[in-house]
């Protein structure tokens, strides 16, 4: 039962991959092979041949050990902190699986399979494995081999607990991969950036300071996992380190295996809570039934939370960072793009698929006594009304305070100019790929826009910035005329074809609605 | 006679394939109507073409006097009111949101729609749902939300489809009255169903729809006729082609 379990659990798995993920998981798993690989050819090259370290040395003299360490251990608490985000805990999905009990299925062989369905999880392998592969390539001797993958174990069994736990709140995780992310980003970029710089004298300044970071690193989750294959073997820790976690693994999955047993027997109890929103009551007043409604579902959504943060977020930090460094051209580019891109964003998130939030509620829409042209209008304008705002409010800004950007016109044109090629790909978006927007804290897709639009949105930002604000020198002028005619054509478009939304919408949307239904 | 609904020479295909067939009914203004069918009949394929949400190659359709075409859609839709199934609702408002949110679209929020909202909340024992989510409601209390809703908006003609689906027994038999008092408004009551006991005691007219085709019409007076000797199951099963019931494949069992 449990080889047809997995077998179906995979299968889904695989079949809901995009080409594009599946490839990047094939690479991935190509990639730890071949670190596994790594690791023996070390192995075989430390125990027969001469250190390299003379050489690295000479190649990357700023790495010293504590740098090397300092770097093992960010990476290793990040990664700790992500594997929260995506380790998936299907089986409490126990909703569907309890229909398994009325086949025939005995409970507490399904309690058992569930929780190892869960660990044989795709997705829990690669991140299992990757622990693997980046410890076994640290460790000291062979005898960190058992306590390592008993850390590993462990330490897979307590995010799960952990998860099970506070599964709302890392439904709302949106904060932890934040968070990580922007480290990740953040770290990785500053300190390239400033290695590039002045590695010396950076290295020399924080050298003191080194020993405390990593002492703190090492007290963290990814710390300890990463103290289980570098701490120095005694035969008696060894043995004490091991009979400790093997039996705390134990006790951990055992907990896992009665929490599933009991979730499988009892039903969770659905409570009806009473809600009042204000934030319906607000966007109906301000925005009207219609692109209040609209806007009320999109402010709502809980992954817009994390897009609302990262939207935000990431140009506050990148726009000092990049002003800073002063690249020339480069920063002269990035810079306004990463603002223009931040109404594009928000833009994005409502407009880009613009019936996926309401879905089958549309065709209720559709019996109201209103037409539907006023409808689709309302929600077009509703919708635009606060990247609009925003789009303003960094224009001016960008005016006042980075003059060296270009001219009055220059900028103000060229905002414009990227943001309406926005709204008409979203617009495309909107109605040549519909999805319905969904959530799941256990999806790795987009739950509002398709992968490809999304893929698309990222490269077209750049492509854009480099279009709309690379330096021209003479030629700046065509180019803002260029893009003054195809402004005024796109508003013009827009604003005699209106009619044409509607019937996109019947002959795009309303027929996959009604299938739906 | 007034007619609510008149159909004529209507089709309506999926893929080439169609679903209503050369379809024509009237139906009289005031009555409950009932159309019956087996699963896959059309019927609601029919609910959706007379509430606009598909369209239709050949036909005519009127509605309470007006023709339903992209002139009249609007004016239509004032009058009209459904109960698809399962019911549309707007998920992330609550009850009461939701029912003013669709009476405000109607025209129908006069002073005393929050008077009529907690009467009606009442009646049907969803009062406690009032500022709860619509995605928390259980089936039933969705179905009875909907119909508060429908009758809210001041219908000259309502749609039901399967309008006492996952309904407790006691809510069915309060939404029958309302039925009645909706007629005796001149309210036309459009039921769709495929359960013969739920039209049988409620409506007036009833006409059988099946492969896409109105095989026949009973008004109230041929069926009090025809069913002095037989049921409206059996009547039913003169008029669709009911296959041998093929116990004798089932001998395994």
């Amino acid at each position: 039962m449990i080889a047809r379990l997995l077998y179906l659990n995979w299968k889904l798995f695989l079949a809901r991959l995009t080409r594009l993920q599946a490839a990047l998981i094939i690479g991935y798993s190509l990639f730890l092979v071949g670190m596994f690989i790594n690791i023996l050819g070390t192995a075989v090259v430390v125990i027969f041949l001469d250190s390299t370290t003379a050489q690295l040395q000479m190649d990357l003299p700023w790495l010293t050990t504590e740098i090397h360490h300092l770097i093992l251990l960010v990476f290793a608490n990040v990664f700790w902190i992500l594997h929260f985000s995506f380790t998936s805990t299907r089986h409490i999905n126990v909703e569907e699986n309890r229909k398994l009990l009325a086949y025939g299925y005995p409970a507490n062989k399904l309690a058992w399979h569930l929780n190892l369905m869960s660990l044989y999880h795709p997705v829990n392998i690669i991140y299992n494995m990757t622990w693997i592969v980046f410890l076994g390539i640290q460790i000291n001797s062979a005898w960190n081999i058992p306590v390592m993958v008993c850390a590993v174990l462990l330490n897979y069994g307590i995010i799960y607990s952990i998860k099970q736990r506070f599964l709302k709140v890392i439904e709302q995780r949106f904060r932890l991969i934040v968070g990580s992310v922007l480290f990740v980003i953040f770290g990785v970029i500053t300190l390239v950036a400033i290695i590039t710089r002045d590695p010396a004298t950076l290295f020399g300044k924080l050298a003191f300071q080194l020993s405390e970071i990593t002492a703190v690193l090492y007290t963290l989750p990814g710390g300890l996992l990463f103290h289980s294959a570098t701490y120095q073997h005694e035969p008696l820790v060894t043995a004490a380190l091991l009979i400790f976690m093997i039996l705390l693994t134990w006790l951990i999955f055992r907990d896992h295996y009665y929490k599933t047993l009991s979730g499988l027997y009892s039903p969770e109890f659905r409570r009806t809570e009473k809600q009042i929103s204000v934030i319906w009551a607000v966007l109906k007043k301000w925005l009207g039934p219609n692109a209040g409604k609209y806007f009320y579902y999109v402010a709502i959504h809980p992954y817009n939370r994390l897009q609302l943060l990262a939207i935000f977020i990431i140009p506050l930090v990148y726009v000092p960072l990049l002003l800073v460094l002063d690249f020339g051209v480069v920063t002269q580019i990035l810079v306004p793009t990463l603002l223009a891109a931040i109404p594009v964003a928000l833009l994005a998130m409502g407009m880009a698929n613009m019936f996926g939030y309401e879905h089958k509620e549309m065709l209720l829409h559709m019996q109201l006594p209103v037409p539907l042209k006023t409808q689709l209008k309302e929600r077009f304008l509703g919708i635009i009304t606060v990247p609009l705002f925003i789009f303003y409010a960094i224009t001016i800004l960008e005016i006042i305070y980075l003059p060296e950007l270009g001219t009055v016109f220059g900028i103000y044109i060229a905002n414009t100019f990227f943001f309406l090629c926005f709204m008409l790909f979203f617009l495309w978006s909107s109605f040549y790929q519909y999805q319905t927007a969904k959530y799941s804290a256990f999806s790795y897709k987009h739950p509002i826009v398709p992968q490809k639009v999304t893929f698309s949105i990222s490269m077209l930002i750049f492509i854009m910035g480099y279009a709309v604000f690379v330096p021209l020198g003479d030629l700046e002028p065509y180019r803002l005329w260029f893009m003054t005619a195809l402004i005024t054509a796109i508003v013009f478009y827009l604003w005699l074809n209106f009619e044409s939304l509607a019937n996109a919408f019947r002959r795009r949307i309303l027929i996959k609605l009604w299938s739906d239904y | 006679m007034e007619r609510a609904l008149i159909i004529k020479n209507l089709t309506k295909s999926y893929d080439k394939e169609p679903v209503l067939k050369d379809l024509n009914l009237d139906v009289p203004a005031g009555n409950i109507f009932g159309l019956i069918g087996p699963n896959g009949a059309g019927k609601s394929t029919l609910i959706g073409v007379l509430t606009g949400l598909l369209d239709f190659e050949i036909g005519e359709i009127e509605i309470n006097g007006l023709q339903l075409d992209t002139a009249n859609e609007i004016e239509i839709k004032k009058d009209v009111a459904s109960v698809l199934q399962p019911p549309l609702l707007f998920e992330n408002f609550t009850s009461y949101e939701f029912t003013t949110y669709v009476c405000e679209m109607y025209g129908t929020s006069g002073p005393d729609l929050n008077d009529k909202i907690k009467s009606l909340f009442t009646y049907f024992e969803i009062e406690e749902f009032t500022y709860v989510k619509v995605r928390q409601l259980s089936s039933g209390s969705r179905k009875k939300l909907a119909f508060c809703t429908a009758i809210l908006t001041e219908p000259k003609l309502i749609f039901l489809d399967e309008p006492f689906e996952s309904v407790d027994v006691i809510s069915i038999g309060r939404m029958k009255t309302i039925i009645r008092k909706l007629r005796e408004k001149g309210v036309t009551v459009f039921i769709t169903s495929h359960i013969l006991e739920v039209v049988e005691n409620l409506c007036d007219d009833i006409a059988i729809l099946h492969k896409g085709k109105i095989l026949a019409y009973l008004d109230a007076k041929s069926r009090r006729e025809l069913q002095k000797d037989s049921s409206l199951s059996e009547i039913f099963e003169q008029y669709v082609e009911v296959r041998s019931s093929g116990e004798e494949l089932l001998n395994w069992i």
